[in-house]
């Protein structure tokens, strides 16, 4: 068995695209887990969406044995992390699983947002921290100025700085050697009762959740039978094991240890992220201190295309809510789509993310709504309610006071897209801009915005007005005063309640029309005339029309060939099945979100 | 593959008589719109391939399902049939003539484009007992015609059309297409002129389909062609279906025009869902329910054929109610529409116990009309037939 002076625990920290799963592969390949015939680019990127974007999503362990250059064997449980801020959450929970974190930094880029940031949480567990950095072959790299960075402006110590590329494999050794002298091995005792930490849990069909772990005290093993403190719920465990390129079982899992526990465990609400796990038999005294509670800022309501899905979709969102800790729902329901779920979320993104992975994973076919920030609305009789759903809010006549959510939004860009950027935040209703220049050239705006107008196409816009070169973070700053109004569209005169929206007064009508126009490309033509309007209240502020449609084309059947022009027919008709029919009008999934984005979007 | 053979199948209660279809997969060269299986071939398309389709013949002509029936039409399709010499086109027909039986009065049909016949060819198959002559003119405007590559022009056309009356064909359909890239409806309308000077008995006026995969859908895509947008083209059916009406014509199908009595009854076949027997490469056989298609490849057909193989690809069997559904389908193209006591003397059902109320929103909307015999499409409908259609499917 590995002595605990021998082992680990460390996370792979940075910005967004720094290069932390590129990092991980090198240091895989360097301590032989991989075979050439297995390798692929961001190996731990193994989810279909994180391969499609080229990011990552979800925090991903695995347990590496290194010979290093002291002729010792070691075990290191290496955590390659997300840097995008909607998945900050997944950092958190990976560094409650380690002692120490390698803080990588774009030798080009240098610090950006997320650096600091993950910084900051990592400093919160009191994890050692190895600054690297790294993409050091880049023609515009500059180790120095970036070195310097470190370590004014993080206060970080120089003495331990490493530079690597993780393309090209530069460096990257001495890396794993700074790891091993450097970062602080688990301390923990195998012999006192077991306490281990739930960082994370996934569901499989056939073994029931898998959870992961970090053991801090005692040792479990198959045929235990282990205790969740938070609902004294008790199982046997059938089989514990390291993370490697897949589950590796193993006679035991010991204090200092990070691995994965299966215990027949079908009972999906019985697993928390943040619970602790003891032993039956002896228990551990107290619970492990767990995690903050995510804070979501962005809430839609998912419901399935057809709605005999419900049930499908309820049990989904169960199993996906123990891989994704930060997801929240809660039963909803509109005249317009039936039952579903109104889900809360960490951000844009991370709505996207549940929404692919729920149809994907899940075989789901699903509409969102409209997204909505969550309002503080305060009553004529002084009560004060939240307001994160369209269909919930109040009468205006009993509304005395409405507060919004505000965010500090950064942008960093080259200096000549400053006109349009501003046009943009100022379009959006943005405070307070200010500006300076940490590069010569390169300008970092900053303003004040009400979350509400960046949740949807606001980074599309600003990508688009940039050229791509603009990067956009942001943080919450607090809530304020606003006037609002509750935004309906009306479909050949029925309210469809799931494209109501909370929009700004001032915005209403452009927005009416816009959602309007929107709604003309995203709706088919049909057999009959379609009205689209928007109305505040009882008055229609923006309307128009969809013609009808005239003309289709029948394929011929050449030569008796009925089947194929069946089958093209039956394609139609299965295309319609993926639409919701409101009223008479066939309305398609796309619709729902389209409604939101701006025309220029 | 194994498919069981055509003496196993139980024939469907209330079924017509059987048509017989050939499929030529050769042409001059390919149209940019194409999708049919065709392939180029000059100087000469290949002779044993015809071999293949009569030793097919034999093979099926011998089984019981065959023997059991005698067939309504013969239908020489393709492709461009009319690739073959005379001589070649002749002997097969003649072959077919004689190992299937036949009503006395079968209407059979050759497909023709242009610049492959002459009045002689034309003469031989008649002699062979050729008595319906289908030209592929598809318009009479050279601008258009070069704008989908077909390989004829104009005069070629008016040439063809002419050899086939002086070779004595009175049955003589015209096919023209619609929709053509940069088509205007004067174009539209001056094609039609001239093909009703002709007199012919029966035109089909297609609309273009683009196909995916086909070099004219990748000029659309590209946006180097523009074709007519959905309200001209409503413009130009209705504005072809009066233009046809007033010089006698009647509409039968969505695409198809005839002098009464004149309709083809080898294409109503397939519209009443009946059985037939195709032959050649890609060919579709459709033995009292159960479908079989032949490889497309016709060396490959031809290979399979010799080793005495049987040259599917694909079957199908469908159940009783899909069947329905197809039926009413392929009916409803026919502007009489479907019987509903046909329907129910072959599958005991009806629209309306069957299809409930997506039948009944249907009518409700005015684009279905059913009443007590039939159950047909709507004038209103018929431009979009496809939208309809899709929910009886
Ligand atoms: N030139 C160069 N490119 C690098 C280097 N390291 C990573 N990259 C590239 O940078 C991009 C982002 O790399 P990733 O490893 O996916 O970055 P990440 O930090 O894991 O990104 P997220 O997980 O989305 O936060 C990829 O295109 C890599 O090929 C390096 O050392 N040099
Ligand atoms: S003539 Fe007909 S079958 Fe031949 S290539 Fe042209 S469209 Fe296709
Ligand atoms: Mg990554």
């Amino acid at each position: 068995m590995v002595q605990l002076k021998n082992i680990r625990n460390f996370s792979i920290i940075a910005h967004i695209d720094h290069g932390k799963s590129t990092l991980a592969d090198r240091l895989i390949q360097l301590c032989g887990m991989v075979t050439d015939r297995e390798f692929q680019d961001q190996l731990l990127d193994n989810m279909e969406i994180e391969r499609e974007r080229g990011i990552t999503i979800k925090s991903q362990t695995i347990c590496l044995p290194y010979h290093a250059k002291d002729g010792q064997h070691y075990l290191l449980n290496l955590v390659d992390t997300p840097g995008h801020v909607d998945f900050s959450y997944e950092v958190s929970r990976a560094l409650a699983s380690c002692e120490g974190a390698l803080l990588l930094v774009d030798a080009a880029q240098g610090v950006e947002a997320q650096t600091l940031a993950n910084l900051y949480l990592a400093m919160e567990h009191d994890l050692e921290i190895i600054p690297v950095i790294n993409k050091i072959d880049l023609p515009a790299a500059d180790p120095e100025a970036i070195a310097a960075q470190i370590t004014d402006d993080l206060g970080l110590e120089a003495e331990h700085i490493q530079k690597c590329s993780a393309k090209t494999g530069l460096g990257v050794d001495a890396i794993l050697e700074a790891v091993v002298n450097y970062l602080p091995p688990p301390k923990g005792d195998p012999e006192a009762p077991l306490s281990a930490l739930i960082f994370d849990a996934q569901y499989d069909s056939f073994r029931g959740t898998i959870i992961s772990c970090r053991v801090f005290q005692g040792r479990v093993k198959a045929g235990d039978t282990i205790l969740f403190l938070s609902n004294n719920a008790t199982y046997r465990v059938e089989e514990v094991g390291f993370f490697r390129l897949h589950r590796e079982p193993q006679p035991e899992l010991a204090a200092g240890q990070v691995g994965y526990i299966i215990a027949g465990i079908k009972n999906i609400s019985d697993t928390r992220a943040g619970d602790t796990i003891t032993l039956k038999e002896r228990p551990c005294a107290t619970p492990l201190p767990g995690f903050k509670e995510a804070k979501q800022v962005v809430f839609s309501s998912i419901y399935p295309v057809s709605t005999d899905d419900y049930e499908a979709l309820a049990a989904a969102i169960e199993k996906l809510t123990l891989n994704d800790a930060a997801l929240t729902f809660q039963k909803d329901s509109s005249t317009a789509l039936g039952f579903g779920f109104r889900c809360g979320f960490l951000g844009l993104l991370h709505l996207e993310v549940v929404q692919e992975r729920l149809e994907r994973e899940f075989d789901l076919s699903l509409i969102l709504t409209v997204p909505s920030v969550n309002y503080h609305v305060t009553l004529n009789d002084g009560t004060n309610i939240e307001v994160d759903n369209p269909a919930y809010f109040p009468d205006p006549a009993r509304i005395a006071r409405i507060e919004e959510p505000f965010i500090k939004a950064t942008i960093h860009m080259p200096e000549r897209y400053m006109g349009g950027v501003m046009t943009l935040c100022m379009e959006r209703r943005g405070v307070n801009t200010s500006y300076h220049y940490p590069l010569p050239g390169r300008l970092e705006f900053t303003c004040e915005l009400p979350l509400a107008e960046v949740i949807y196409d606001f980074y599309d816009r600003l990508k688009s007005i940039t050229q791509g070169y603009g990067s956009f973070d942001y943080e919450m700053l607090d809530y304020r005063e606003s006037d609002l109004v509750k935004l309906d569209i009306l479909v050949n005169g029925d309210k469809v309640d799931a494209l109501s929206q909370l929009v700004h007064r001032s915005g209403a009508r452009a927005r009416g029309l816009a959602a309007c126009e929107r709604l003309k490309e995203e709706i088919p033509r049909q057999m009959f005339k379609i009205a689209i309007q928007a109305a505040i209240g009882g008055s229609i502020v923006a309307r128009t029309n969809i013609s009808a449609l005239r003309k289709d084309v029948l394929a011929k059947c050449y030569g008796g060939d009925i089947s194929r022009k069946r089958k093209l027919l039956e394609k139609q008709k299965a295309g319609k099945k993926r639409m919701k029919t409101v009223g008479n009008v066939e309305i398609p999934q796309s619709a729902f979100l389209a409604v939101l984005k701006s025309e220029q979007g | 593959m194994s498919v069981p053979p055509p003496d196993a199948i139980t024939p469907e209660s209330g079924e017509g008589p059987p048509g017989l279809y050939v499929h030529i997969p050769f042409c001059r060269s390919k149209c940019g719109y194409c999708a049919f299986t065709s392939y180029p071939c000059l100087p000469a398309p290949p002779a044993d391939y015809l071999a293949a389709c009569a030793q097919e013949a034999s093979r099926i002509a011998a089984s019981d399902w065959v023997q059991a029936r005698q067939f309504a039409t013969l239908f020489i399709g393709g492709g461009t049939p009319t690739i073959y010499a005379g001589e070649q086109l002749a002997g097969l027909i003649r072959e077919l003539l004689a190992r299937f039986a036949f009503v006395p009065d079968a209407e059979i049909t050759v497909e023709a484009n242009p610049n492959t016949v002459t009045r002689e060819k034309l003469a031989q198959l008649r002699a062979a007992g050729v008595n319906r002559l289908s030209v592929g003119v598809q318009s009479f405007s050279d601008r258009l015609l070069s704008a989908i590559g077909r390989s004829h022009t104009q005069a070629e056309a008016l040439a063809a059309i002419q050899a086939a009356r002086a070779a004595g064909f009175e049955n003589l359909n015209l096919d023209l297409i619609y929709g053509l890239p940069g088509q205007t409806l004067a174009d539209l309308r001056e094609s039609l002129t001239i093909a009703v000077d002709f007199s012919p008995e029966h035109l089909a006026l297609y609309e273009l389909m683009v196909e995916p995969g086909t070099p004219l859908a990748r000029e659309v895509e590209e946006g180097r062609v523009t074709l007519p947008d959905d309200d001209a083209m409503a413009e130009m059916e209705s504005k072809a279906q009066e233009l046809l009406a007033g010089a006698g014509y009647q509409r039968y199908e969505i695409a198809n025009f005839a002098r009464p009595g004149c309709e083809c009854r080898h294409n109503l076949n397939y519209w009443h869902n009946g059985s037939y027997v195709g032959l050649g490469a890609a060919a579709v056989s459709c033995l009292s329910g159960l479908r079989l298609k032949s490889v497309a490849d016709p060396t490959r057909y031809a290979e399979l054929v010799g080793k005495g193989e049987p040259p599917y690809v694909e079957a199908e069997s469908l159940g009783l109610h899909a069947r329905f559904r197809e039926t009413v389908i392929m009916g409803l193209r026919l502007l009489e529409g479907v019987s509903l006591a046909e329907l129910e003397a072959r599958f005991g059902l009806t629209p309306r116990g069957y299809y409930g109320t997506t039948v009944e929103r249907l009518v409700e909307r005015g684009l279905l009309i059913l009443n007590d015999d039939s159950m047909r499409l709507s004038e209103q409908a018929l431009p979009v037939a496809h939208q309809v259609l899709a929910e009886l499917v």
